[in-house]
């Protein structure tokens, strides 16, 4: 079967700032930080930490309170991007599932329904109950957000869930992409969700002492990827997801597309579960640009994984060097976990999401936060200045996970 | 609280459904529970009377028909 070219016909996120999309891209443009100083009132152990919430998403309000409730946190954010991506993409809910028996849902998560499960504990260790909800386990398990969207928008083909730590949804979005491009599935709803805002997932993440400090006053500030005092990462709550589709079939039916989808390459570091090596990083980076079709010449934007960790953050920029070599120093890069922060498992669709949006837009969001760059870090043009508008002809997002696992996704932007 | 006023807080908690339309006769598919809501009703109900439902029990079809078991199971374990 002949490869088919892959559209970005729909896109989809729930935002921090409360908005819509285009809100969502604008704040990034100007720099905007979604951080904030979160309390959360759990007794005896609130949580306070600096995070990234969607204070203005009402699940009932957004999905019904009868299925809003059969679901833990991230599987409500999760459906709720799909929902949104597709009414982007022009598609309807409820249309007849025969026609869809091979649309498929690739969903990435790395924590899953971590929430419930704390719950669970708490009832049982904490209050000495000897008993659970019984939708404990439909509310926890990891396939949950990709079996509801599966459910709602009647899809008839596979759905699967991903969970390969923070590079969970960009491989979730690679897999789907594949499929697409096969000619397995003419549409495939592809993102991820995540919601990690667990008292007892917050304080592991601490004891790795890579998560950024702060107050109500500089919160906002703590995450400074590539800077010299960056002191680490900022988790946060999100879902966002992508509608690829066979590019034919978007436009018999005459959809809008955002951004074509050419390449995904991944990687294993094979050396240690934390430390990011260059070496693993750039054969990623090469298996997407073969992948595309691309040459180093083409890539006018990375959108970095930039998690502002000691560790991570010099890496990435050898790897990108070992690429793009005399090519480096006119690569545009940031890193907009500085603002949005580090959803996990959904990081990588939202920041597939904002380099498509790059691409759609011709204009690149900053790191914010980044006043002095890390002299391990130089090498690179990085994007430091509210909204840069540059012809964005392709551009590169990529994800690199505990564990060793990268993925890199390629995209080309669209005569408009 | 008596067995359907247990059910009409629980439909009104969880669906938004008026107390008023939570009538004896209604058939619980109708109010949208489904098997795993029975499930999730059957464990409040546990919960809020002590009670303990066997695994094997027959699923009840309407309200009344799921308050008379509810009476019936609380008289004979209390």
């Amino acid at each position: 079967m002949s490869q088919r070219r892959v559209a970005i016909t729909g896109l989809g996120l729930i935002s921090p700032y409360g908005g819509d999309l285009p809100d969502f891209f604008a704040r990034l443009l100007a720099g905007e930080s979604a951080v904030r100083y979160l309390r959360t009132d759990d007794i005896p152990r609130p949580l306070s930490i600096p995070f990234v919430s969607c204070p203005g998403f009402d699940p009932d309000a957004t999905l019904g309170r009868a299925l809003a409730g059969t679901m833990d946190r991230f599987a409500q954010l999760g459906t709720a991007a799909a929902f949104a991506a597709w009414a982007d993409a022009g598609l309807v809910r409820g249309q007849p599932a025969e026609c869809r028996e091979n649309w498929g849902v690739a969903w990435g998560t790395a924590l899953g329904g971590t929430l419930a499960y704390e719950k669970g504990y708490r009832e049982l260790w904490q209050k000495g109950r000897e008993r659970v909800s019984p939708l404990s386990v439909i509310l926890g398990m990891n396939n949950a957000a990709n079996a509801h969207i599966s459910i709602q928008l009647g899809l008839g083909g596979v759905s699967m869930s991903h969970t390969v730590a923070c590079a969970s949804s960009a491989i979730a979005i690679g897999e789907a992409f594949r499929r697409v491009r096969s000619g397995e599935a003419p549409v495939m709803l592809t993102g991820g969700s995540d919601a990690p805002q667990a008292y007892g997932v917050a304080r592991a993440w601490e004891a790795l002492r890579v998560m950024a400090t702060g107050d109500e006053t500089t919160s906002p500030q703590a995450c400074r990827p590539f800077s010299a005092d960056r002191n680490g990462l900022v988790l946060g709550e999100g879902g966002a997801a992508l509608v690829l589709e066979d590019w034919d079939h978007a436009i018999a039916r005459g959809a809008t597309i955002h951004a074509e989808m050419v390449g995904y390459g991944t990687s294993c570091d094979h050396s240690h579960l934390v430390r990011p090596e260059a070496a693993g990083q750039e054969r990623a980076l090469k298996a997407a640009l073969a992948d595309g079709g691309l040459d180093v010449t083409d890539i006018d934007y990375v959108n970095a994984h930039g998690t502002a960790t000691a560790e991570g953050d010099p890496v990435e920029v050898a790897g990108l060097k070992l690429v793009f070599a005399e090519q480096a120093s006119r690569l545009a890069v940031s890193a907009t976990k500085s603002m949005h922060g580090h959803q996990l498992g959904a990081a990588g669709a939202i920041e597939a999401i904002v380099t498509v949006m790059a691409l759609r837009e011709q204009s690149i969001p900053p790191t914010a936060n980044l006043l002095e760059i890390e002299p391990a870090c130089l090498g690179v043009d990085h994007v430091t200045s509210a909204r840069r508008n540059v012809p964005v002809r392709a551009a590169l997002s990529n994800s690199f996970a505990f564990g060793g696992s990268n993925a890199v996704l390629a995209f080309r932007a669209v005569a408009r | 609280m008596d067995s359907i006023g247990l059910i009409r807080e629980f439909l009104h908690d969880r669906l938004g459904i008026s107390p008023d339309s939570v009538i004896p006769e209604a058939p619980l598919d109708d109010l949208g529970v489904d098997s795993l809501m029975l499930l999730e009703l059957m464990f409040e109900f546990e919960d809020r009377f002590g009670i303990t439902l066997s695994k094997d029990l027959k699923s009840p079809k309407t309200v009344g028909e799921m308050a008379v078991l509810m009476d019936r199971l609380r008289s004979e374990q209390s």
